[in-house]
């Protein structure tokens, strides 16, 4: 801003005389053009485009996971960002255009546009890509390509551990996978991972000052394939459930395509204000079976062997995919003003979720057809809310809210076969299940006041109860679907704010929660072995076939205290500093199962501004979680009578703990070179930590490696561990007003390890279960990047 | 001599306010207030309200008055509202400058040489006006619609967040807007997300694919955490729609919220889970075969890691996916023979 009150102690006759020289003669052309200039530059589109390379040093998916830079390999810089439009230039229409690509080399590139006239209308269109890495370390002797979903093997590649004296039954010291040469030829890597391409139209029509209607429309298209695991029969003698599992690890196909579109008509009015929409999602999946072929086993019913190297048939296996569906959602939202202090507004929708994919093919059937050849599936949502909010004093403000969503599942219960993993695909069924349509319903109250205490200073009391109910409609002979029918939290939150000085802000709060949930021990699960269950068969009754006293923690009744505090001082007119903590507390009123977990978090930043345009940032976060379970152990263990369905004497504990650390410093200094140069720097650490341990503290002793009724195995698991260290520089040189030259090096290390992945390695899987040779992501991956910016 | 001198002042002076007169002509052009020579601090107040009266409107409508002294030299550069949506005058609902900071009488009164009082209404960081002051600025046009009609009582506004907290609103680039630069912005006050968004499974926010307001309404919403949608599953199931079913089975957690299993914002096991195989799934089942065994390191094993078997040969219903390795459709399945969600 131009002060034009500053006092010029000059002499009058020869100010007058500079001025009127410079008046007439110079300034009006020169200084004229320049404020014109300057002017026009800050009203006029900002045109941008920049063109350049990069270089990726290493190939690693994990870096190029989301980032687009999958490749070691000199690749494009694109991006631009066109405006244009005579609202621009003040003349008396509001016509804006826009057109913009970023990332334009590489799998996260986007484009967009739009073109409006403000206040009438708007369209745009847009598309974006996204290519989702999952792993480039999978390897598998399954034939067909990522985003099929049919999986053969070699004629030659012969079964594996085909002979059951070698098939290594838990328990039991056995052989460890031997895979011939030619299975282990067989082996091919593939990169795993998912494209999305996103494509996108909205618009939208003013008719006048009270309506107006707005559509917009994504489909989003993907490819490629996620891993899963299937798993069959693996070739030991049948009848022992649970011990003849084969497992494959697959690429399961993700050759989707969902559409959403939203229409909605909007009225305003001088005191209220109403919106009805019209909410639509439509999936599809291109499969609705993924096969496969077991290596286990050789033909398609048989447990006989093949030799590796001969002309080998293999069983056939299948199972579902994700079903296409729909969801179609009538959407009406609204307001009224019944004064300036007090004010209503809500919504109500009403949505009817789809789905009638076909089933997957007939195999696996366990001998005969389901009931019905698709599910026919319907899930009808409800969900409505009301807010009353009352502001009559300055200093209070009070709002009411009620809350309702209900998910009522109306799909049909029935009777289906149910097969065993240890059966051959076309074997009888072992046993028959019943498919529990799940409902829920949640009813929410919340009470809310805000007090202005005193200047600064502000209280805000609010409470809120949560009841939830659960059920389902219909099951086959009536039978009880859920083990928590009910339950109902009370809520209480405390939170307070003040300045306490100019320049320090001080915040604190409190919530404290109670839920009381209904839990019936008697609970009979209606999925698996249903006649089993009804006959009182083993395994099968009581509670959902856990231990009794076991309760799984969303549906326990439980304790929750939270705090948290922060302060924010600006220390001085550069440098503000801030810091904050919460602690969560959670128990859990159960005999079995989490019984309790705490979570805290402390953050520290702090930003030093040495300049207006330069500046130097600074965080560090360190956040611990624990969770603590206590678990009935072997159900057959002497303890415990030999039954599950009682807490059992022993017991063991497992404890989860998750550290995390953060740091970063991030700078923008500006000003280098005469004015010309920038450089920008960013550098951030993090270190996360997981690790389990299991104690059985019943037990004098434990084991190391025993599953043997008398001994629990303990200890501790490795930590899942992360350590991720980012260095970004960016400098940023300005050739002339419109061009500029930017110079980029990052670099990115990750170190990882995760137990996970020795379930996964050559030699070391499980003896039923194929090996992949996943391995988990390290990769330390050097990047630079040259480009020149126009704009205009 | 004296004579020679009133003839160059009156030159000056008639030299100084021509090209006020030619810019006048000229939309694109620039105002003038810039050529005016102060002598003292009474003719430069005499100077700025010629000056006002004289100048043209810069970008919005009645600007003028602002713009003779917030002008291109201005920083931050308030000229460039011209650039956004609310710098289009034809659009009938633009707000001109006194719309937002108020009519500002005693700021634009102001003479002497002293600091002008501020305006009604400041947004700046530091600024004196009581945030629901600012905020009504922003409300008086923008508070109804279904966008933002439950800001009032929202977690943000009881918060004291003010708009301009989050939102720029002189410059074309407002980086809360922009998914690249929005996480920012959020994570000034979220930073336990800003944290978990470094672990090694996150949604893509930080590559400015996802962002925070793709499943978020800041502005205030019906549902939990000031999720879009009504449900927690709901917003999933925007993208996720494979994991919508309904399934023949379905997977009682999984149907009611998919928080159970996942978190967010990042995680230390991928994906995205709070816990891993099979301690997630020991959470909840405590009987079924495995489910109720305790699985630990094995330090004799060759898994260096977790079994309850022998060194030899580790159980496959804790190692890998642990029971997912044969579980495989934990998100419901809907094979006819799927009871167990095996297939």
């Amino acid at each position: 801003m131009k002060m034009h009150t500053k006092k010029m102690k000059i002499d009058v006759l020869t100010l007058a005389v500079q001025g009127a020289l410079l008046a007439m003669f110079a300034m009006p052309v020169h200084a004229a053009d320049d404020v014109n200039d300057e002017v026009a530059a800050l009203k006029r589109p900002t045109n941008s485009v920049e063109i350049g390379v990069g270089n990726v040093s290493h190939q690693s998916a994990k870096f190029g996971e989301y980032s687009g830079l999958n490749a070691a390999n000199v690749g494009v810089i694109g991006n631009f960002d066109l405006r244009g439009g005579s609202a621009y230039n003040g003349v008396a229409d509001g016509m804006r255009w826009n057109i913009n690509g970023r990332d334009l080399g590489t799998t996260s590139r986007s484009l967009g546009g739009s073109l409006s006239n403000q206040g009438k209308w708007d369209l745009s269109i847009g598309y974006d890509e996204l290519r989702h890495n999952i792993t480039d370390t999978y390897q598998t002797p399954q034939q067909g390509a990522m985003g099929g979903n049919v999986f053969t093997l070699p004629a030659t590649f012969g079964t594996v551990n085909g002979n059951p004296a070698n098939m290594n039954v838990p328990g039991v010291t056995g052989s460890s996978r031997v895979l011939t040469p030619i299975q282990q030829a067989a082996f091919h890597t593939e990169k795993v991972g998912t494209t999305r391409k996103n494509t996108s139209f909205a618009a939208a029509y003013i008719f006048n000052e009270q309506l107006s209607v707005n559509f917009d429309y994504n489909h989003l298209n993907q490819t490629g394939a996620k891993l899963i695991a299937g798993a069959s029969q693996s070739g030991l003698t049948p009848g022992s459930t649970w011990r003849a599992e084969a497992v494959s690890v697959l690429m399961n196909p993700t050759n989707y395509k969902t559409d959403n579109f939203n229409l909605a008509l909007n009225w305003l009015g001088d005191s209220g204000h109403l919106t009805g929409a019209y909410y639509g999602s439509i999936f599809r999946d291109g499969y609705n079976s993924l096969s496969w072929q077991n290596s286990f086993t050789n033909n398609a019913a048989s447990l006989s062997t093949c030799a590796s190297g001969g002309a080998c048939t293999y069983q056939a296996n299948s199972m579902s995919t994700a079903p296409s569906n729909e969801f179609h959602q009538i959407n009406l939202t609204g307001g009224y003003a019944f004064s300036s202090a007090t004010k209503l507004a809500g919504g109500f929708s009403y949505g009817r979720n789809t789905q009638n994919d076909s089933y997957a093919s007939a195999l696996m059937f366990g001998g005969a057809l389901p009931p019905q050849a698709s599910l026919n599936g319907l899930v009808v949502t409800t969900h409505a809310n009301l807010k009353l909010t009352n502001q009559t004093t300055k200093d209070l403000t009070l709002s009411a809210a009620l809350k309702y969503n209900d998910r009522d599942n109306r799909t049909a219960s029935n009777t289906y076969l149910y097969q065993s993993l240890n059966l051959a695909p076309n074997a009888l069924t072992s046993y028959t299940g019943v498919n529990a349509p799940y409902s829920n319903r949640k009813t929410q109250l919340e009470l809310a006041a805000d007090y202005r205490i005193a200047k600064g200073q502000n209280l805000r009391v609010a409470y809120e109860r949560e009841d939830i109910k659960r059920g389902c409609n219909n099951v086959v002979g009536g039978a009880q679907c859920v083990a928590s029918p009910s339950s109902i939290e009370d809520k209480l939150a405390l939170a307070y704010r003040m300045q306490a000085t100019a320049s320090v802000k001080l915040n604190a709060a409190y919530n404290y929660a109670s839920r009381k949930a209904t839990f019936d021990h008697n609970f009979l699960s209606n999925v698996g072995n249903r006649a089993s269950i009804l006959a009182g068969g083993a395994n099968s009754v009581l509670n959902g076939g856990d231990f009794v006293g076991f309760v799984a923690y969303p549906y326990a009744s439980r304790t929750q205290d939270m705090l948290k505090a922060g302060v924010n001082w600006q220390a001085s007119e550069k440098l503000d500093l801030g810091l904050n903590g919460r602690y969560t507390s959670d128990k859990y009123d159960a005999v079995l199962g989490v019984q309790d977990g705490q979570n805290t978090s402390i953050n520290l930043d702090a930003t030093y501004s040495y300049s207006e345009e330069s500046s130097v940032a600074a965080y560090a976060s360190w956040q611990n979680g624990r969770r603590n379970m206590r678990s009935g152990a072997n159900a057959t263990f002497a303890g415990n009578g030999g039954t599950a369905n009682v807490v059992p004497v022993n017991t063991y504990t497992n404890q989860l703990t998750d550290t995390s650390n953060a740091i970063g410093l991030n700078t923008k200094h500006t000003g280098l070179m005469g004015g010309k140069f920038e450089l920008l720097g960013d550098l951030s650490y993090s270190l996360d930590k997981s690790r389990y341990s299991t104690q059985v503290p019943a037990l004098l002793t434990c084991a190391s490696t025993s599953l043997a009724n008398s001994t629990l195995v303990c200890g501790d698991t490795p930590d899942i561990k992360t350590n991720v260290i980012t260095l970004k520089l960016t400098g940023n040189y300005q050739v002339n007003k419109a061009g500029k030259v930017t110079l980029g090096y990052l670099f990115q290390q990750m170190k990882s390890s995760d137990f996970f992945y020795n379930g996964e390695a050559f030699g070391f899987t499980s003896g039923r279960m194929m090996p992949t040779g996943m391995m988990s992501p390290n990769y330390a991956i050097h990047a630079v990047a040259a480009s020149y910016t126009l704009t205009f | 001599m004296k004579l020679f001198s009133k003839v160059l002042i009156s030159c000056a002076l008639l030299g100084s306010l021509v090209p006020v007169a030619l810019a006048a002509d000229n939309r694109n052009m620039g105002k003038d207030i810039g050529h005016v020579f102060l002598v003292s601090a009474e003719p430069a107040a005499k100077a700025v309200e010629v000056v006002k009266a004289a100048a043209k409107d810069l970008v919005l409508k009645g600007d003028a008055k602002c713009t003779v002294c917030h002008d291109e030299s201005d920083s931050p550069k308030v000229l460039s509202i011209s650039q956004t949506r609310h710098g289009v005058n034809a659009d009938g609902r633009t707000p001109t400058c006194t719309s937002c900071h108020g009519e500002s009488i005693a700021h634009l009164g102001h003479k002497g040489s002293s600091k002008p009082p501020k305006p009604d209404h400041m947004f700046g960081k530091n600024s004196a006006t009581p945030v629901a002051e600012r905020n009504q600025a922003c409300l008086s046009c923008h508070s109804k619609d279904s966008k933002r009609h439950l800001w009032t009582g929202s977690a943000h506004q009881t918060n004291d967040v003010a708009c301009t907290s989050c939102h720029q609103v002189h410059t074309n680039h407002d980086k809360v807007r922009d998914k690249r630069t929005q996480p920012e912005v959020c994570y000034t006050c979220h930073k336990e997300q800003r944290a978990q968004e470094n672990r090694i499974s996150h949604h893509p926010v930080g590559e400015g694919k996802v962002a925070c307001s793709d499943c978020h309404n800041a502005h205030g919403s019906a549902g939990p955490k000031l999720l879009k949608k009504n449900t927690l599953n709901e917003t999933c199931f925007t993208c996720h729609a494979e994991k919508r079913g309904p399934f023949l089975w379905e997977h009682q957690p999984v149907s009611e919220d998919c928080s159970n299993c996942h978190t967010p914002h990042g995680s230390n096991i991928s994906p995205l889970l709070k816990s891993r195989a099979p301690f997630l799934c020991s959470e909840c089942h405590n009987g079924p075969h495995n489910s109720k065994v305790p699985v630990a390191a094995n330090a004799a094993g060759i898994q260096g890691g977790i079994t309850a078997t022998t060194a030899t040969n580790p159980s496959e219903s804790y190692t890998g996916r642990g029971c997912q390795n044969c579980h495989s459709m934990v998100h419901g399945s809907n094979h006819p023979a799927g009871a167990l969600l095996h297939r």
